[in-house]
């Protein structure tokens, strides 16, 4: 158990990652592959290493990922092109000041053919339908400055089908609210200037029930609480401006117990295997919550906000003030 | 990675199971570079059909796979194939996939290839005129809503499954009826109060059925009042009653909101200095603001208000994490 943030160690960890060839799990995860670059590296921003990992390496990798056929990022050299591996290439090839080497017209056009009549976005040309891709769709087109290229009122009427009655939002119509779900459509909506449609006194006693006395956060009522939640339901609340609705010493506390102290990592809950999605979004709930040191990350976009606010796609999102330091 | 706890191991231990690894991983990976290269060169063969069952079973979250495996179906197989042998075909992959399931019950892949599966099924084996044209479908379709049932059964709360369910409820040919899913969700509450799933499931329903003239609004008012009652620390229950008085759609009456006040109360005085007050003393500033907000020409602003400053004030006391939420309500 650690009270505090074991930056080097996470940095090691993240940087070992990528030498894991031995280990068969690395192999069973290809599927993640581009994903878990963005993670990591994200992670690593956050942390103030954005020189961990070898720059023309990653690029060199993500473009390597490159479906020919769809016109988009596969997860892994010879996977399919999905939307998800999509928006990570994109994400990291923008951290790296590198998107000249990305066909733009061409990914706008495969992440545009995914829009269903119902104005809910596919991951692939199967059909897969969740309001995760509406997201990542809006999301991507944000970042490549290709807004004006998509259906804004056919994207938002579908997520505000997706509503609740509970002010959260589910994956799809019908669906039961889900933290992470709340992120991506509160996220999107946000993108869109949107937030019109979010009942932002209802989501936000949501989203504050949803810290247990552990101190950690669940994604649904009368769950176990796991770390990615604190960014899942974090980020939402930084965007309605309600981040002090919760337990925030408690929520840090959390994070911090589910750290790997001996090989660095951060894992779903405390005692448990740490992997870089926990370590990503773990640290990234911390950079809301002002934890001295990190950089802020942006809750919409969920990159580094220095990025984001250099491009003028910030939107009026409130973290905790960063501390200077940590307070005993 | 979620739910694996970290064992120690002795550098011996990691060695030697690095070591048992590697015969693994030299199969795997020469297992994936064929299965990649056949469809690289667009094999749409039985022997690549296999093939992809051989990995999927290995690693069911290889998305490329299950497109490649259905791009071999499509286009190598099913032409060749009467519709007898397309459903046969199906059927089998269903089955692996159940199989798979009980694995892996939160993969997403695996529940989307059965989707196709099911939206693929030919028609017959009868024909328009002879027989039912629909007879696969129905046997498919109802297969699956028994699968449904035990992945459910085998975790209450698993929201890939009750996705499922609805998607299955949705299609199937021969609509279950609306008042045999609500009887569903009842037992799945009994068994379980805290499934707020179930609950969820449960206020799609009512709108449906109370929408349709089919149920009656005020029977179901009593069931949240008996929840409450047996546990009220299950913040399931009144997330639902919430639901149950309206929010979102109509504005409760001010005789409808003082009543639920009123049970609410009762509620908190048998409850006394117990923590588990906290809801009661909630879900009443929150009746009470909708009063204020709604109702303020014909009730004590003054009274009302005061007596919401003093739950306020309670809760603040033993909910701390939540304190900031009842003080900026409080102004």
């Amino acid at each position: 158990m650690s009270t505090e943030l074991l930056t080097a160690l996470h940095v090691q960890y993240i940087q070992t990652l990528g030498k894991s060839s031995d280990d068969l799990v690395y192999h069973l995860t290809a599927h993640l592959r581009l994903n878990a670059i963005y993670w990591g590296l994200t992670a690593l921003c956050i942390m103030g290493r954005p020189d961990a990992l070898d720059q023309d390496d990653v690029v060199k990798f993500v473009m390597s990922c490159w479906d020919e056929q769809a016109g988009g990022f596969g997860a892994h050299p010879g996977h399919d092109a999905h939307i998800h591996p999509t928006l990570s290439g994109i994400q990291i090839l923008l951290t790296y000041d590198s998107l000249h080497l990305l066909d733009v017209p061409r990914v706008v056009k495969f992440i545009l053919s995914l829009q269903q009549p119902s104005g809910v976005f596919a991951g692939d040309s199967f059909g897969e339908v969740d309001t995760r891709f509406s997201y990542i769709a809006v999301n991507a087109l944000s970042l490549l400055g290709c807004l004006d290229q998509l259906d804004i009122d056919k994207t938002v009427d579908y997520i505000k089908q997706c509503r609740n009655f509970d002010g959260g939002f589910g994956n799809s119509i019908g669906a039961e609210s889900h933290s992470a779900q709340v992120f991506v459509c509160v996220a999107a909506l946000a993108i869109l200037d949107r937030l019109d449609v979010v009942d932002s006194e209802t989501l936000g006693w949501w989203l504050a029930e949803r810290q247990l006395p552990n101190g950690g956060l669940n994604g649904r009522p009368e769950k176990l609480a796991d770390v990615c939640y604190s960014f899942w339901v974090l980020s939402a609340l930084s965007i309605l401006n309600k981040v002090p609705w919760i337990d925030c010493d408690n929520l840090t506390a959390f994070i911090l117990s589910a750290q790997d102290t001996e090989k660095g990592g951060i894992a779903d809950r405390p005692e448990n295997v740490a992997d870089v999605f926990h370590t990503q979004f773990g640290v990234a709930g911390l950079s809301i919550l002002g934890y001295p040191g990190l950089e802020d990350i942006d809750p919409v976009y969920c990159m580094p906000a220095k990025i984001i606010d250099a491009m003028g796609l910030r939107k009026g999102w409130k973290g905790l003030e960063r501390r200077t330091a940590l307070t005993v | 990675m979620h739910g694996v706890k970290r064992v120690r191991q002795t550098p011996e231990a990691l060695a030697a199971k690095k070591l048992k690894e590697q015969a693994k991983i030299k199969e795997y990976l020469a297992l994936e570079k064929e299965v990649l290269s056949k469809q690289a060169s667009n094999d749409w063969s039985r022997e690549a059909l296999n093939l992809t069952t051989r990995i999927l079973q290995i690693n069911p979250e290889f998305y490329t796979v299950w497109n490649y495996r259905r791009n071999i179906l499509l286009h190598g197989i099913f032409p060749g194939s009467s519709p007898l042998e397309i459903n046969n075909l199906l059927s089998e992959d269903l089955t692996m996939t159940t199989a798979a399931l009980k694995m892996y019950p939160k993969v997403y892949w695996i529940w989307n290839h059965r989707r196709w599966c099911l939206e693929n099924v030919p028609e017959g084996p009868g024909t328009e005129t002879e027989g039912d044209i629909n007879g696969w479908r129905k046997t498919n379709w109802d297969r699956e809503m028994f699968v449904v049932d035990k992945m459910l059964d085998a975790d209450s709360r698993n929201f890939h499954a009750w996705g499922y369910r609805r998607y299955v409820l949705a299609s199937m040919p021969v609509a279950r009826p609306e008042a045999a899913e609500l009887a569903y969700t009842t037992r799945k509450i009994e068994s379980n109060f805290s499934n707020f799933s179930a609950w969820h499931h449960r206020t799609k329903l009512l709108s449906s059925l109370w929408g349709s003239g089919k149920l009656d609004y005020s029977k179901s008012k009593e069931e949240g009042k008996h929840a409450m009652y047996t546990d009220p620390n299950d913040q399931s229950v009144w997330i639902y009653h919430r639901w149950l008085m309206g929010e979102g759609k109509t504005i409760p009456t001010l005789s409808v909101l003082e009543r639920e006040i009123v049970i609410i109360q009762e509620l908190l005085e048998l409850l006394e200095e117990q923590p588990d007050r906290k809801w009661c003393m909630e879900s009443l500033v929150h009746y009470k603001r909708l009063v204020l907000r709604k109702h303020s020409s014909t009730i004590d602003v003054p009274g009302v208000t005061s007596e919401c400053r003093n739950l306020l004030n309670e809760l603040r006391r033993v909910d701390p994490a939540r304190r900031a939420r009842y003080e900026e309500i409080g102004k």
